[in-house]
């Protein structure tokens, strides 16, 4: 007998996915996450475009992470044009990615992933039985949004960023005035810790390959190389020699592989696995406090991960204010050249990848931009046939819960992945 | 009694633009006690912003088949579907039902709801929506007048 379970449009995730599973004989013979946004085209579009345009254009792939889009982008255009930037420019890319990483983890954590656990539709229904918690959440986002507009211009594609720094470089009497609602924030996000933690979660344990960036002293934002649990450790530039893109019927965003061993999960998880020793003290105490070791391989627990990268980003904001002295000028000049460059940094779901080929007067010849969620498609769906199988005599409206939360579990920022919940689930 | 204004929209997306054109029609021609401000995208900002008025009017668009109807709506009222937004961000209703669940509504809340019919990108907004937005604007401001002789004290920007 077939069993089919359909989600037509999954709710709670960015962008627009569905989920198609069949059960054949008790037994989960298909698990696909679909997604039907259409193609965006956006590394076609850049082809010809001046490297000047390029953090304003690749901006626009998502209004939630903002961020990591322009930051690879212009680490990418100063890799090609052999330009490091360094000390309060370098300060100010770190806090602005702070400011991106409390407002995306705090709106996933609060409004889009904790009713799943606690048996509320969405997070408007929760608020009137979780209010605090809600209002803890909003206040972070706040705290996040105010950090991308004070640095960035504005929180939703920031006008600020230009390769070789930005174009204008706040004052301290610009950021001090953040930090109250930072230390505040960083209080709040250890409440929602606490909250979080006494959620059921259901017992599951995946053998990933974790992959993220890994830098020798700091829990990483824009650099590093890219490490994995399974003896990977390659230079950002030759990640084209390890990881290739399929075209998969069944979605319009590309899937990643390792060419060598297949699937492999990046985003909090994977950041906290690969870079734990790397976490202050405070954030490792917390950690324990909640129940984690330095690696959590329950998806489900990942809600707990992002509430503990809220603290850090809180931490870190806080830190980079404190020592923060405006530097003498807000960006490096550099100089087009013919060449290549590579950029990747750690967008709140994962780690966002650029390649771009300029010509000699730093035209955009070519474009590769491989997005987190596009990564994470594989591992997403063989956690569904995992969920699914372990959960396959419920009935079809619990079993249609249990995917769909399992999906959010990763966060998913469907939009960004479409660069170029609908379950239906046939038994039989 | 202190006022806010907030017009809502994209003022780059046709007749999404309504509650910024508003906004703008109001600007120099309401009493000091009132307050305009403009949000797109996600409303979250508004639940506190608004902490600090006792009054709040609220402009938007509505998804509708014919253009430049006026609906006013206080809060309890069911509104009318709001234009497109992102599936990651909080529109109008979403976050007046999350105010309200969090009690965190102002004393007095009034929505504008002026019908759309075309929120597409680049596009230039209807003329119909265009006369509905004088008419609400002078809506507003003949309520305005209405609260200052009600209470001719609070007018004063107490």
């Amino acid at each position: 007998m077939t069993r089919t379970i359909k989600v037509d449009v999954l709710a709670r995730v960015e962008g627009e996915g569905a989920l198609d599973l069949e059960i054949r004989d008790g037994r989960v013979t298909a698990a696909n996450l679909k997604i039907f946004e259409p193609p965006r085209f956006f590394e076609a579009l850049l082809r010809g475009r001046a490297y000047t345009e390029l953090p304003d254009i690749v901006a626009r792939i998502c209004g939630i992470c903002p961020i990591a889009y322009q930051s690879s982008a212009v680490h990418a255009i100063e890799n090609a044009f052999g330009v490091k930037v360094e000390g309060q420019l370098r300060a100010l890319r770190r806090l602005i990615y702070c400011g991106e990483w409390i407002e995306s983890h705090a709106l996933h954590v609060v409004m889009l992933h904790a009713p799943d656990f606690l048996g509320f539709a969405d997070g408007i229904q929760m608020a009137a039985a979780h209010g605090d918690a809600v209002r803890d959440g909003l206040a972070l986002k706040k705290a996040g949004n105010a950090l991308m507009r004070a640095i960035g211009g504005r929180e939703i594609h920031p006008v600020n960023f230009r390769p070789g720094g930005f174009y204008r470089v706040p004052g301290r009497a610009e950021l001090e005035p953040l930090a109250g609602e930072l230390e505040q924030g960083r209080e709040r996000a250890i409440r929602l810790l606490r909250w979080a933690k006494k959620f059921p979660f259901p017992e599951l344990e995946r053998d990933y390959e974790f992959v993220a960036l890994r830098h020798p002293e700091e829990y990483p934002f824009n650099e590093g190389r890219l490490v994995s649990n399974r003896g990977l450790g390659i230079d950002i530039a030759a990640y084209e020699s390890e990881f290739e893109e399929r075209h998969v019927a069944h979605s319009t965003a590309l899937h990643s592989m390792l060419r060598r061993r297949g699937a492999y999960l990046t985003g909090p998880l994977a950041r906290y696995a690969l870079n734990f020793d790397l976490l202050p003290q405070s954030v490792r105490e917390l950690a324990r406090e909640a129940g984690l070791g330095a690696v959590c391989r329950n998806p489900f627990k990942s809600i707990l991960v992002r509430c503990l990268e809220l603290v850090y980003a809180c931490e870190e904001a806080l830190r980079l204010i404190a020592q923060y002295q405006p530097p003498e000028a807000p960006f490096i000049p550099l100089r087009p050249c013919p060449g290549t460059g590579f950029g990747c940094t750690e967008a709140p779901r994962g780690f966002c990848w650029h390649r771009y080929d300029f010509a000699a007067d730093g035209t955009i010849a070519h474009a590769r931009i491989v997005p987190p969620t596009a990564q994470n498609q594989p591992s997403i769906e063989a956690d569904l046939a995992v969920i699914a199988n372990a959960h396959v005599q419920e009935p079809d409206d619990r079993l249609r819960q249990l995917c769909e939360q399992a999906i959010r579990n990763h966060d998913p920022c469907i939009s960004c992945a479409t660069h170029f919940l609908k379950l239906s689930v046939r038994r039989s | 009694m202190n006022c806010l204004i907030a017009g809502i929209g994209n003022p780059d997306r046709g007749d999404d633009g309504a509650g910024p054109h508003i906004v703008a029609l109001l600007r120099n021609r309401v009493p000091a006690c009132v307050s305009l401000s403009l949000h797109a995208g996600n409303l979250l900002e508004l639940l506190e912003e608004w902490r600090d008025f006792e009054m709040v009017f609220c402009i938007d668009a509505a998804a509708a088949e014919t253009p430049g109807g006026i609906h006013r709506i206080t809060a309890g009222e069911e509104l009318p579907p709001s234009a497109p937004a992102s599936s990651h961000a909080f529109g109008l209703v979403e976050t007046i039902a999350l105010a309200a669940a969090l009690q965190q509504l102002p004393p007095t809340l009034i929505i504008y709801a002026i019908d759309g019919v075309d929120f597409s990108a680049g596009a230039a907004m209807t003329r119909e929506v265009g006369d509905a937005c004088a008419r609400v604007a002078d809506m507003i401001l003949g309520e305005l007048k209405g609260c200052a002789r009600s209470r001719p004290h609070a007018a004063a920007g107490g």
